[in-house]
């Protein structure tokens, strides 16, 4: 199931599928490409970063870029 | 006086790196206009006094915030600077993205795979040698916090050298214009 990194819940593991063309040059540092494991570690209350894993690496990320990150879940 | 800035990711070891190498001197600097910090020392290299600049931790080197603005004029303003690219050799692959970039802009490149001890107690295997090859840039281990490989890091200094960018894509195997 896709969806949007935004909406994944806690612990919950997936590959990323598409990230916005507009913020790749942008998370490409950090490690965050396509095709990539992710893993959700946590999310910050009131619209609060989110902290996920990718390749044993935490990294935070804004809600406004997760949004533009979609996601295939397992279900 | 020639420089030598330590650039990479944020907590890949680029302070101990710093204090290890620096000594004595040194001195903590405000980027003007900024309230990012960053440190500057001296140290001997190839018999001749070289500055040694602790540059603030950077993704790459398209700027998302003021610390990453700071990282990248100082390196834009030290255009004949040998540039020590630090990573984590427990996360390689997260900081070949700045490398790459340096390779890119051309400047001498020196590698120090740190934290070396993270990645063997990890279990991650890193090829130093083979990264080397494929780079063309020179590449060190080193554990900065125990002061391991820092030796040949800095007598490897002398050999930095400005990697080529096509020529990395067709060793590495990926597209490029000349490739496949």
């Amino acid at each position: 199931m896709e969806k949007k990194l935004s909406q994944m819940k806690y612990e919950e593991k997936g590959r990323i599928k598409k990230i916005d063309r507009s913020l790749r040059a942008q998370i490409a540092g950090m490690g965050i490409r396509e095709g990539k494991e992710i893993e959700m570690m946590t999310k910050q209350p009131i619209k609060g970063p989110l902290v996920v894993n990718v390749d044993r690496a935490n990294t935070s990320i804004g809600l406004g870029l997760a949004d533009k990150i979609i996601v295939e879940v397992e279900e | 006086m020639k420089k030598v800035l330590l650039m990479g990711q944020a907590n890949v070891g680029k302070s101990v790196l710093f204090n290890r190498l620096a000594g004595a001197y040194v001195t903590e600097s405000n980027y003007s206009g900024t309230t990012v910090d960053f440190a500057k020392g001296r140290m001997r290299l190839d018999h001749e006094d070289v500055e040694i600049i602790d540059v603030p931790g950077t993704f790459s080197l398209e700027p998302k915030d003021r610390a990453e603005e700071v990282a990248a004029s100082m390196l834009k303003e030290e255009k004949g600077a040998l540039v020590v690219c630090v990573i984590d050799s427990s996360k390689v692959e997260r900081g070949l993205y700045l490398t790459l970039e340096l390779i890119e802009k051309g400047y001498p490149l020196v590698i120090a795979l740190n934290m070396w001890d993270v990645a063997k107690s990890g279990n991650i295997k890193v090829d130093a040698e083979k990264l080397e090859q494929i780079l063309g840039v020179p590449v060190v281990p080193t554990v900065a916090t125990r002061g391991e490989g820092l030796k040949e890091l800095v007598l490897t200094m002398k050999k930095a050298a400005p990697g080529e960018i096509e020529k990395i894509m067709e060793r590495a195997g990926g597209k490029s214009g000349t490739h496949g």
